[in-house]
């Protein structure tokens, strides 16, 4: 920007009487020269010759019927930077669409695996399908869970075909009203007990303070494990939850495989101790039976603890009793309170995409402004060009 | 007097009574050219005439925004010419001509014309603009995009070098 000049008094003076002399008022008698060139300059000025004049007129009166140049062009290039704004608000509304279904994505791969919290877990209504979908989702690579009805039917035809033996876990947090924490942590005992489960371990410790809080340690029947998983979740305000796979089917195989090698080898030594003649040989060869038949003990275990942890998920659940009123619990029904939270959960959203939104758009505006102004700028000083000798 | 925000159709008409005839002297004695300058004016009443609705007073004046446009448009010329506009040879000379006028006015508007071209175009465009056109202190700096002492200033030292050449021995 040009910097200020003030005005000098000889200067305010000499100017001062130019307006009085264009205004056709009388000036001191010392500026009368200045007064007589301000005349002459004035008295210089172009006319108009009568034709242009009468045109000129024709024209303002009936409202410059013929344009002398293209009126859309000069609109388009006129508002041309208006589109600056409008370009950034659609990148703002393609991005938030992306960062929105990107966040969704992100909850659905915390339902496969990952523990998180989940404050808008499924409402119970659809819990079951939804820890369905879960369950299937959650072995994506896997085939069908070998504790499924057709992994159980499907025949053995050997230790490579052996179906997969897949140990399942989930986790998952209950909140309850502090008055109903009893009744809940009672109905989940229930709940274990009527899908053929049991609870391996609990821990419950009430507080006025902080309304309680239970954990229970469960073994639910693998095929069972969606069911009783959605019967839970409609026992108060899912806060958390997640579901893990565990494939064991290497471990299976190698204890079976070692198994049957060990009982091959026992039938091999009964064999030969039907044929030894020799005391020392038949010492050694009962030996050689007794150390097998451990083997096979220990493999029979192994094979029959792998097979529980295939044929029984292990559930964490953890319930807690809040005093927060009717939103903190829920039990499975859409409450008023539960409205305002979703209210509020999409008021954030619509903050977020405005931010994104605003993010976006607020550098745009600034780079579409300072272009504008760039070019206007430089529009101007080409015009001013002209002005300078050639 | 009161401004209107916009410049409706009958202030447009007022508008033009105004500044039509300073206009036009403004634009011959830029470009130097009668032809060029009715066009040029021409163009400049129809584009204030097409975007009198975009007219804002709180800007500046009414004739401060027309010689505006009629500037740019006139700039736009000279641009497309890429020549300087001759002033002092083209000027037309109606009052010399004319029989009542002394001796000695003759004389004295002679040598102005002769002074005014010998101003470099910006000081001859300044002196068009406040002798011709008639425009205010405020108006001139509007126009030119400045401020009002800035204006001040180079007015008058383009006044200053007219009066030098006038003085000058021929």
């Amino acid at each position: 920007m040009r910097p200020r000049e003030p005005l000098t008094p000889e200067q305010e003076r000499d100017l001062e009487a130019i307006d009085r002399t264009l205004a056709g008022e009388p000036v001191e008698f010392e500026l009368l020269e200045l007064e007589e060139l301000v005349r002459d300059i004035r008295a210089t000025a172009p006319a108009m010759t009568p034709a242009f004049a009468a045109r000129l007129e024709q024209d303002v009166s009936d409202g410059f019927p013929t344009p002398r140049e293209p009126p859309a062009r000069v609109r388009v290039r006129g508002r041309r930077w208006l589109l600056l704004p409008a370009l950034g608000s659609l990148a703002a509304v393609l991005v938030a669409l992306v960062v929105v279904l990107a966040d969704g994505g992100d909850d659905t791969n915390t339902l496969m695996g990952r523990s998180a919290p989940s404050e808008q877990a499924a409402p119970a209504a659809g819990g079951e399908a939804a820890a369905d979908q879960t369950a299937r989702a959650g072995a994506p690579q896997t085939p069908a869970p070998a504790t499924s009805t057709a992994a159980r039917r499907a025949p053995s035809v050997g230790v490579t075909e052996a179906p997969r033996k897949v140990q399942r876990s989930a986790s998952i947090a209950l909140q309850t009203p502090e008055d109903e924490f009893d009744r809940t942590t009672d109905a989940v005992n229930a709940t274990v007990a009527r899908f053929g489960g049991i609870v391996a371990s609990s821990q419950i410790g009430a507080s006025d303070e902080s309304g309680g809080e239970a954990t229970f340690d469960l073994r639910i029947p693998t095929d069972r494990l969606d069911r009783a998983l959605a019967a839970l979740a409609k026992l108060g305000h899912v806060t958390e939850r997640s579901q893990g796979l565990d494939d064991i089917t290497g471990s299976f195989s190698s204890a079976r495989a070692r198994l049957t090698e060990a009982r091959a080898e026992r039938r091999g030594l009964l064999r030969a101790l039907g044929r030894a003649t020799t005391p020392a040989q038949i010492d050694s060869l009962k030996a050689q039976l007794r150390s097998v038949a451990g083997r096979i003990r220990g493999l029979d275990g192994a094979l029959a603890s792998l097979r529980r942890r295939a044929d029984l998920a292990i559930v964490s659940l953890t319930v807690r009793g809040t005093g927060d009123g009717p939103q903190a619990g829920g039990g499975g029904q859409w409450t008023p309170g539960d409205a305002a939270g979703d209210a509020v959960r999409v008021l954030e959203v619509l903050a977020g995409v405005l931010l994104i939104g605003l993010a976006i758009l607020v550098p745009a505006a600034l780079l579409g402004a300072l272009i504008a102004l760039g070019l206007r700028f430089g529009r101007r000083r080409r015009r001013e060009a002209a002005l300078d000798p050639a | 007097m009161a401004t209107p925000h916009n410049t409706s159709a009958g202030s447009f008409d007022a508008l033009y009574r105004d500044s039509a005839r300073d206009l036009y002297a403004y634009v011959r004695t830029l470009l130097g050219d009668d032809a060029a300058a009715e066009d040029v004016t021409a163009l400049a009443f129809e584009r204030a005439y097409r975007r009198r609705a975009s007219f804002d007073a709180h800007r500046g004046s009414q004739r401060g925004w027309l010689f505006g446009i009629a500037r740019n448009a006139a700039l736009d010329e000279l641009r497309r010419r890429r020549r300087a506009a001759p002033l002092v040879g083209d000027l037309p000379d109606e009052r010399a001509a004319a029989p009542e006028e002394e001796a000695d006015l003759v004389v004295r508007r002679t040598t102005v014309r002769a002074a005014l071209a010998t101003l470099s175009p910006r000081d001859r465009e300044l002196v068009a603009l406040k002798f011709h056109g008639g425009l205010t202190n405020a108006e001139l700096a509007a126009v030119l995009g400045t401020s009002e002492s800035n204006a001040g200033t180079r007015l008058h030292r383009a006044v200053a070098k007219l009066r030098e050449a006038c003085n000058a021995p021929a």
